[in-house]
């Protein structure tokens, strides 16, 4: 897809959603005449929004990681799924850029959108999904890649650790063949492919090596067979590991112990980190920054060290109140009225505005864009 | 007491202990919190107390529940909510006519009373009147979830057992369950028996604590004191893994 088709895809979401808008605008009356004459403009307003904060973002994060090249760049990415009644948006618009041996967390709640994130990096669509916006590894668009492009980005260049090992481990075969299906594959002698997997099990401080090597993952344990998981991602020696609550299905000691590798081994190798997590805190501690998504869009790019300070945006803050932990025992928790907005169907404007405690007429009109690391109308305000 | 275990011993397949001497008490209206990790027992705990497994051995005490009384007197005694609200519930039966099935097996109303039953159950656990007709698949994770929760305090028990209700739902539908149960407690004087993995939200919800390990407690005491200042080894790993606000997570020694 060229850059121009691009664009032009990317205007029609928009223009769409501020038709809506308009009409909405109609009905308030007061604002009939400035919704009639920005008609058009609200949506060019729009669009070059999300465009300007896609290349704000991409530059401001070059300067964070001290003009380290960008490994990996969203660009406007919207995300579309057939449903029975036409295609509808499952991310709407995604801008972010990881720099070569960033971490950085993706956390949101349950349908905001942060696997098809990750999953759009591999060209893992659902069937029938259409993709508008740029995905770039290393500079080249991912929808450009022929087929042998794309194994190789998927084989060679990123590596993914999903949330259930079990699911991702062949049942039948050894750990061992697990671990050096990939090595063997480019090229490398049995003996050769097992000492450099046994290596990287030691790393991570998996023993009996010998044993481990030829059991089958229902000998395994879940934190042992994730690590076996971390090892197999590792040693393809990638540029970037998407990494999809790799911890959730894991006891809480277990999960320590597994984060604590995977941050260690990647800090060792320089590789580039995808961390999805539910868990604010989780990611907080593995990652050099946190994007909060909701709603298939990112809606707060901040550095994590500052989360707890310097949240700015009304849904990041409310994330961080709901938590239990976050008030003394025996106090209420302050909740988010609502639920969890869909992406499918969410409003014409910020895709927080119902439920946002501090929302005015603007939120609910125009798409506030992301700029400045929040994507929020009155950023300050709150 | 609400709740009395005496020693209560699981064995599994013969040579699998699943739960290996433990006692614990719930006082009337009280909150005690189970937690452990995966393969503790806890959850074998509570499916003992519900009724839905057998102890090789120890004693049961619910309230002055005679051991000898039918399924029926000890469902109004002890009720259960799972953790997953999209298995709980009939799919294809409204939220009314879940609730009303409780109702009627339970108690003797006339249609007006049952209809109003049915709504202040609704009431207590906050969800709108206009959602009485509607069938499960209409409902989001956390309404489910209030909807089990309704159907649990409909025969009015003096017991409720939560195994892991609030862990699949996401964190600010997480933290309404939680008020709500503060709620629900406080109006009802029900006790609970809450099973979970998840220190964090004991805190909000019970005022004791045991901590379960390889079928043994191996601490227990009132929430604050266990979770501030625990003494045993495994707690103080537990209470140190989870993450926080300047965590920074440690390669342990534990190997498995």
């Amino acid at each position: 897809m060229s850059a121009t088709s691009d664009r032009r895809a990317h205007v029609l979401g928009p223009t769409i959603v501020s038709g809506a808008n308009v009409s909405a605008a109609n009905v308030s009356g007061a604002n009939v005449s400035a919704a009639n004459v920005s008609g058009a403009n609200v949506s060019a307003a729009n669009v070059s929004g999300t465009n300007v904060s896609g290349t704000n973002v991409s530059a401001t994060n070059v300067r964070e990681a001290n003009g380290r090249d960008v490994l990996l760049e969203f660009e406007g990415l919207r995300v579309e799924v057939p449903t029975p009644v036409g295609p509808r948006p499952v991310l709407r618009s995604v801008s972010l850029a990881i720099a070569a041996g960033e971490a950085v967390g993706l956390v949101g709640e349950s349908g905001s959108g942060k696997s098809m994130t990750a999953r759009s990096v591999l060209g893992m669509l659902p069937a029938g999904a259409t993709r508008s916006g740029a995905v770039r590894f290393r500079g080249a668009e991912i929808g450009g890649l022929d087929a042998a492009g794309l194994r190789r980005l998927r084989s060679r260049d990123v590596a993914m650790v999903f949330q259930d090992p079990r699911a991702t481990v062949n049942p039948v075969r050894t750990v061992g063949d697990f671990l050096t299906e990939v090595l063997r594959e480019r090229g490398l002698s049995r003996p050769a492919a097992l000492a450099k997997a046994g290596g990287i099990l030691e790393d991570i401080g998996v023993d009996h090596l010998r044993r481990r090597l030829k059991q089958r993952p229902y000998e395994l344990s879940g934190g042992l067979l994730q690590r076996v998981v971390i090892a197999a991602a590792l040693a393809g020696e990638p540029d970037l590991i998407l990494a999809d609550e790799p911890t959730t299905a894991l006891d809480v000691t277990t999960q320590e112990e597994v984060v604590a590798i995977l941050d260690e081994q990647r800090r060792q190798r320089g590789t580039a980190l995808l961390f999805i997590s539910h868990d604010l805190e989780l990611a907080t501690a593995v990652c050099d920054r946190i994007a909060v998504m909701y709603a298939g869009e990112i809606v707060e790019i901040l550095p994590a060290a500052q989360l707890h300070e310097a949240a700015r945006h009304p849904y990041t803050k409310a994330l961080l109140r709901a938590r239990p932990g976050s008030v003394p025992p025996g106090e209420r928790l302050q909740t988010v009225p609502g639920v969890p907005q869909s992406a499918i169907d969410a409003p014409p404007g910020c895709v927080f505005a119902d439920r946002c405690p501090v929302a005015e007429s603007i939120c609910r009109t125009v798409v506030p864009a992301l700029v400045g690391g929040v994507a929020c109308h009155l950023e300050g305000v709150s | 007491m609400i709740l009395e275990v005496n020693d209560l011993r699981k064995v599994f397949h013969r040579d699998e202990v699943a739960v290996d001497g433990v006692s614990f008490a719930v006082p009337v209206g009280g909150s005690l919190a189970i937690v452990g990790e995966s393969g503790s027992g806890k959850t074998t705990c509570a499916r003992i107390v519900a009724g839905l497994e057998h102890a090789t051995s120890g004693t049961i005490q619910l309230g002055d529940l005679s051991p000898k009384s039918g399924r029926k007197e000890k469902a109004r005694v002890v009720q259960m909510v799972f953790q997953d609200p999209y298995q709980s519930l009939d799919r294809r039966q409204t939220v009314s006519s879940c609730l009303g099935e409780i109702l009627d097996f339970h108690s003797d109303l006339d249609k007006s009373q049952r209809a109003e039953k049915i709504k202040d159950l609704l009431d207590l656990v906050g969800l709108d009147q206009r959602y009485a007709t509607a069938l499960p698949k209409q409902l989001s994770g956390g309404q489910r979830q209030r909807v089990a929760i309704a159907r649990a305090l409909a025969p009015l028990p003096r017991l409720l057992i939560l195994d892991e209700a609030v862990a699949a739902l996401d964190v600010s539908i997480q933290a309404q369950i939680l008020n709500l149960l503060v709620d629900a407690r406080a109006a009802t004087g029900v006790g609970y028996l809450f099973i979970t993995h998840d220190l964090s939200v004991v805190r909000h919800v019970c005022d004791d604590v045991i901590v379960m390990r390889r079928g043994q407690v191996v601490e227990r005491g009132p929430v604050e004191k266990v979770l501030g200042d625990p003494t045993h080894d495994y707690t103080k790993k537990l209470v140190g893994s989870i993450p926080r606000p300047g965590w920074v997570p440690a390669r342990g020694s534990t190997r498995d």
